[in-house]
């Protein structure tokens, strides 16, 4: 079968370009405090004034989703970190052990991956409460590293008796040496995908949450924090404060995933040639 | 076969053992005190030494592992203990909720794969031409729509503004006998679940489908005269069927999350929402007992989807254990 090139995802990259820009350029962009309660303008539909309209407690949605996207995106990104660090260590550990160990750390990932993740979530968030931007992304990268490092595993396993490796440590490099040289290297093309829709995981994973009202409080500016108001926006029927936010979310993720997509398809074409 | 039961039913039991211990020391690890959510605002007008002689009573000050050991010992007797909040037995707080979280469950998991192999061969007899794009790119959208965000756009639209549904609860009050009611209060939960796991089913079916249009005996099936639909139907969906329930047998979990998801959304009174609620409010007890419950259905659930996958496809009884 003959790969064709994919085309480059133009359109998502100059969208997420621009959402990124926004939430770094966010003062710049924000005409109002996103702090602020505008008392005197509650629950405004969007207008000249408030390009979003206002929420229940008179704040600006205009200026909270780029303020906000900061904290998200940065979520999505830390969290993703914390996985690809576990995931790659414990996938390194795992395929370069002997047999027996191999088949119990991968069993434990299973078992682990096999609960369901809101499950293992939840679980977590009673012992660290996810309560700002660090916490939440621990409590993310902790319950979703376990297919990251069984994809990691199965790269290494390959390549754990190739000679570089096996020169590497007989020269003396140890496991960290011989991991960041040789391991990571080579079985970053196969997982960079997986890396990369993790951020969008999170991402949604931090909205879910907070909106079930076990995530970042309503002071924490984020899209999850701004979509917890949507069960009593629901009841006063403003569907700005719903539609508008969710639409900056999903926009941002189906981004996210035609990037990584791309990435995978390229990858795939590389190592198939 | 005695025996092969026998494994499975032991590994299942270490399962839940190592769920309980893992699930036990996180709950007691938690920060919040467990008199608060007990006693709610009166333990503000407690004395110290009626705090004191309360925790003995429940057993707090003991340590950890006297604790677990205490809770496995009454659990084999069918006591879960106390929920921290309802201040009833967690077996009872759950128990009438089962069936609610199992019916949509399992109601959401047919539809998914009814639909999911119905959009594959329609996407396959349209490989790669308008249609066929068309629905990968609707169903990635699908696919990444926040679960509980298109649940609230659904309520907005279909609850709200057209008075069409009900947005939240199982049935109305006094009808619960009323299938009609109960219908109507399923319909929404049902949509967000189908809507956010359809594509990823859909599409690995669809993989796999276009894959087999390429063996050699599609091509004499065409060339005896069978039409594409009766080629599909009748030989690859056949020949892929083993790979469906193994798809399956894995998607268990993924589906029981999204219960949770959907549950809390709409209100539906189902153990994924108590689990939810109960971590908000520090009711370890019942937190526990419903996450185990939850294991208990993924891991027996995806047990099942095996064992019928070694009956209709012979080839994975002689593989045996999972090679790694």
């Amino acid at each position: 079968m003959v790969r064709k090139e994919s085309p480059i995802p133009v359109l998502a990259i100059v969208i997420l370009a621009g959402v990124v820009a926004g939430c770094l350029f966010a003062p710049l962009i924000a005409n109002h405090n996103p702090a602020e309660f505008y008392l005197d303008s509650i629950n405004r539909p969007p207008g000249k004034e408030y390009y979003f309209g206002t929420d229940l407690l008179g704040r600006d949605l205009f200026s909270i989703m780029f303020y906000g996207g900061r904290t998200s995106l940065g979520i999505g990104i830390l969290s993703a970190a914390v996985m690809a660090a576990i995931g790659t260590v414990y996938g390194c550990i795992s395929g370069t052990a002997d047999d027996r160990l191999d088949a119990w750390m991968m069993r434990f990932a299973e078992f682990c991956g096999s609960i369901p993740s809101i499950l293992l979530v939840l679980i977590l968030t009673a012992i660290i409460p996810a309560t700002d931007l660090i916490r939440m992304s621990v409590v993310l990268g902790i319950t979703g590293w376990f297919s990251l490092a069984r994809m990691v595993r199965s790269e290494v396993r390959q390549i754990r008796h190739s000679e570089y490796v096996l020169y590497a440590r007989v020269t003396g490099g140890g496991f960290f040496y011989v991991m960041y040289r040789h391991l990571v290297p080579n079985c970053l093309p196969a997982t960079m995908f997986a890396m990369i829709s993790n951020v969008g995981g999170a991402i949604a994973m931090e909205s879910t949450l907070s909106f079930l009202g076990l995530g970042l409080p309503l002071d924490q500016l984020s899209w999850g924090s701004m979509l917890s108001l949507a069960n009593r926006a629901l009841v006063m029927n403003t569907w700005w404060v719903i539609v508008i936010p969710g639409l900056f979310l999903v926009v941002t993720l189906l981004c996210i995933t035609d990037i990584g997509n791309y990435i995978r398809k390229e990858m795939n074409r590389k190592c198939s040639k | 076969m005695g025996r092969k039961i026998g494994k499975k039913l032991i590994l299942l039991g270490m399962m839940m053992f190592l769920l309980s211990i893992a699930v036990f020391c996180l709950a007691r690890q938690a920060p919040g005190d467990p008199l608060q959510s007990f006693y709610g605002d009166a333990l503000e007008r407690m004395a110290d030494w009626e705090k004191e002689a309360a925790r003995e009573r429940l057993g707090l000050n003991d340590s950890i592992s006297v604790q677990y050991a205490r809770w496995l010992f009454r659990a084999f007797q069918g006591d879960l203990g106390l929920s921290l909040r309802y201040k009833m037995p967690v077996l009872d707080v759950i128990a009438p909720l089962i069936g609610n979280t199992l019916l949509l469950g399992t109601l959401a998991y047919l539809t998914v794969f009814a639909l999911a192999v119905i959009l594959a061969c329609v996407c396959v007899l349209y490989e790669d031409r308008l249609l066929d794009r068309f629905i990968c790119r609707l169903g990635t959208v699908f696919y990444y729509i926040p679960g509980f965000w298109l649940g609230v756009v659904l309520v907005l639209i279909f609850g709200v503004n057209l008075g069409w549904l009900p947005s939240s609860g199982a049935y109305d009050i006094g009808k619960q006998e009323d299938l009609a009611n109960r219908i109507q209060h399923l319909i929404l939960p049902l949509t967000v679940m189908v809507a956010s796991h359809l594509w990823y089913y859909a599409y690995m079916i669809r993989n796999k489908l276009s894959e087999e249009l390429q063996k050699d005996y599609v091509l004499f099936a065409k060339s005896k005269g069978c039409t594409c639909w009766e080629t599909l139907w009748k030989h690859c969906l056949r020949n892929i069927a083993p790979a469906i329930v193994s798809l399956m047998a894995i998607s268990v979990p993924h589906i029981t999350g999204g219960t949770v998801v959907a549950e809390s959304v709409f209100n539906y009174p189902g153990i994924g929402n108590m689990a939810v609620e109960s971590a908000k409010y520090h009711d370890y007890n019942l937190l526990m007992a419903d996450v185990l419950i939850t294991g208990l259905v993924v891991f027996a659930g995806s047990f099942i989807a095996q064992a019928v996958n070694e009956v209709i496809d012979p080839r994975m009884r002689e593989t045996g254990e999972i090679k790694w």
